[in-house]
């Protein structure tokens, strides 16, 4: 389909050698190699569909970017299939590479040497773009990335947060259905990030791009994407929306409340339990899959105790993505 | 012609860009040249010291090192991006050369301008053109066809060497080592007529790694010397060049296909 990903029980093993601890065992090591395989991604099976965007996620070394490297046509899957707006990507790397676009944050697509505008007109050449069309795109995208002010020096002279706006334009400037982000933001500045994700919400809702972002910044997830694959070990752990991995992982709210009769014991509630009390403060929590939200939990609490002040947490994104991670690790 | 285009302009833009630095555009050149220091010492010592070597007269030896440095010059300033690669692939720049809808090896070609190809140049164009004035050869245009023909076949067969030990290098970076020796064996024994050496070497040199082929036999053929091949063998050496180029791409491409990236 135009523009949509499809991964099937992709897979990815890479041999290494271990080595033996201590120095005998490095000599033995040397004549007698001990090979093992390390599963990157097994048997990943997920799609986006086109207009979407997908936030991949897991902990460093989990298989993200090794599964983007599938996508894009750097690697070959040991097993498995993927089809990236119709065509398999570690098939026919050169017609994939015209329908995608790519940023991979630690690393650079432009010419070191070259000033940026040189590179973008490189570029141009290189995807076959005409020069009118790649005008009014180099345009768009000044506007939304401020890039007028820094394209003619050359890369090797800007700051990480130019660089990478310069490169997010390059990978866009063909016009790809599909667009790879890997890690793109990072050690961005909190205004230069705010700009990418207005330019990365522009792509997509007023563009229809599909895009597969992988990130560590939750605020990021949050802001962008409604749909989250979660994945350790290079297993998928969890496929969902936001609000269903809340739902999972995120019942992690507290609700501090100060009673009016400081004398009162509190007791837990169906569904709630008592955290702890210190005089007429009390602190509530959820008490088993079946707990309620929090908003149910403060009516109860409310309906139940007579309290002059009363307030929630609810566990932001973070903390939800720290314990569906943690329960991924304990799983594996 | 939209790659010959592209080429074109991206070698026109690195040339440009290293022209911005001036000094270190020109340190480049001078680079270039002194690197080549050691075949000047051995032609001017060969001239001035030695009537020949190895029953070939100065004047025909001579042609060896100016064959090879030509061949070694256009091999730097054409298709020299090879050498070294493994810096490239741990930097993960090969990744970003496999996003783009562009062959993998033109990219790499295309990295930079070889500044220091017009130092090389520059001394193999002085050794030749001193080769050729002292050399008492009937310079027919068959000769001065297979010549160029032989620097040409030089050229690919250097490249052939250096992109086999690229292939390598896509999955043990650490094989970059080995070009680098490869570049001092061309440097120290390119130079000699082999049949000075011990046979057994001579022979290393020629069926183990084919040196041979790239100015010696060619010089032999153009100086009517005997070598220790057939002479049809020897005569073939700038197609052997370019059948080994062809050979170590199509190894390139399978490697390539096989590539297993670095850091996951």
């Amino acid at each position: 389909m135009s523009g949509s990903i499809e991964v099937r029980d992709l897979s990815r093993t890479f041999h290494t050698t271990v080595r033996r601890p201590g120095f005998a065992g490095a000599l033995r090591s040397l004549v007698n190699p001990q090979k093992v395989a390390k599963h990157a991604v097994s048997d990943v099976t997920f799609s986006v569909a086109p207009g979407e965007l997908l936030a991949l996620l897991g902990p460093n070394g989990a298989g993200k970017s090794t599964t983007i490297k599938m996508l894009t046509g750097i690697l070959t899957p040991t097993a498995g299939e993927a089809r990236v707006a119709g065509v398999v990507p570690y098939e026919e790397r050169e017609r994939n590479a015209r329908n995608i676009g790519a940023v991979f944050g630690q690393r650079t697509q432009l010419w070191w040497d070259l000033p940026v505008r040189e590179s973008f007109a490189i570029l141009r050449d290189v995807y076959e773009v005409p020069k009118a069309e790649h005008a009014a795109r180099l345009k768009e995208f000044d506007d939304l990335l401020d890039l007028s002010s820094f394209w003619d020096t050359r890369v090797r002279h800007l700051s990480l947060g130019q660089r990478v706006r310069c490169d997010l334009a390059a990978a866009l400037l063909h016009d790809p259905q599909v667009v790879f982000l890997d890690e793109p933001t990072i050690g961005m500045d909190v205004v230069v990030k705010e700009q990418v994700r207005e330019f990365l919400r522009h792509q997509v809702e007023e563009r229809g791009r599909t895009v597969l972002l992988t990130t560590h910044d939750m605020t990021e997830v949050e802001r962008l994407a409604e749909r989250v694959v979660l994945i350790n070990h290079g297993r998928l752990m969890l496929d969902g929306t936001l609000d269903e991995i809340r739902r999972k992982f995120g019942s992690t709210w507290q609700v501090r409340a100060t009673l009016a009769d400081a004398h009162t014991d509190a007791v837990p509630l169906p569904g709630i339990a008592l955290l702890r009390q210190d005089g007429p403060r009390v602190v509530f929590g959820p008490d088993g899959p079946e707990a309620p939200t929090v908003h149910q939990a403060l009516r109860a609490i409310i309906e139940r105790y007579d309290v002059t002040d009363i307030a929630m947490d609810e566990a932001d994104l973070e903390d939800v993505m720290r314990t569906a991670y943690v329960q991924a690790v304990g799983d594996a | 012609m939209n790659a010959v285009r592209i080429v074109w302009r991206i070698t026109r833009l690195n040339f440009r860009a290293q022209l911005e630095y001036r000094s270190e555009f020109l340190m480049m050149i001078a680079i270039g040249a002194v690197w080549q220091v050691s075949v000047i010492v051995f032609a001017t010592v060969l001239l001035t010291r030695f009537t020949g070597m190895g029953g070939w007269d100065s004047s025909d030896v001579l042609l060896i090192p100016a064959t090879r440095m030509l061949a070694h010059g256009l091999f730097v300033l054409f298709l020299g991006r090879v050498h070294g690669l493994g810096r490239h692939i741990q930097e993960g720049r090969i990744d970003v050369y496999l996003l783009r809808p562009m062959p993998v090896y033109r990219q790499v070609q295309l990295e930079f301008f070889p500044t220091n190809a017009i130092g090389d140049l520059t001394v193999a164009a002085g050794l030749m053109w001193g080769a050729l004035a002292r050399s008492d050869l009937d310079w027919t245009a068959g000769r001065i066809g297979y010549l160029i023909a032989a620097v040409l076949g030089g050229m690919l067969l250097e490249a052939a060497l250096f992109t086999v030990v690229a292939c390598a290098s896509l999955r043990f970076p650490a094989a970059d080592y080995w070009g680098r020796w490869l570049e001092e064996l061309l440097g120290t024994f390119g130079s000699y007529p082999l049949n000075v050496l011990p046979r057994a070497v001579g022979g290393l040199l020629t069926y183990g790694l084919p040196l041979a082929f790239v100015a010696y036999f060619p010089a032999a053929v153009l100086t009517g010397h005997d070598t220790s091949v057939p002479h049809w063998l020897a005569a073939a050496s700038p197609l052997l060049g370019l059948v080994g180029y062809l050979g170590a791409r199509l190894l390139w491409r399978w490697s390539l296909k096989h590539y297993a990236g670095v850091n996951g």
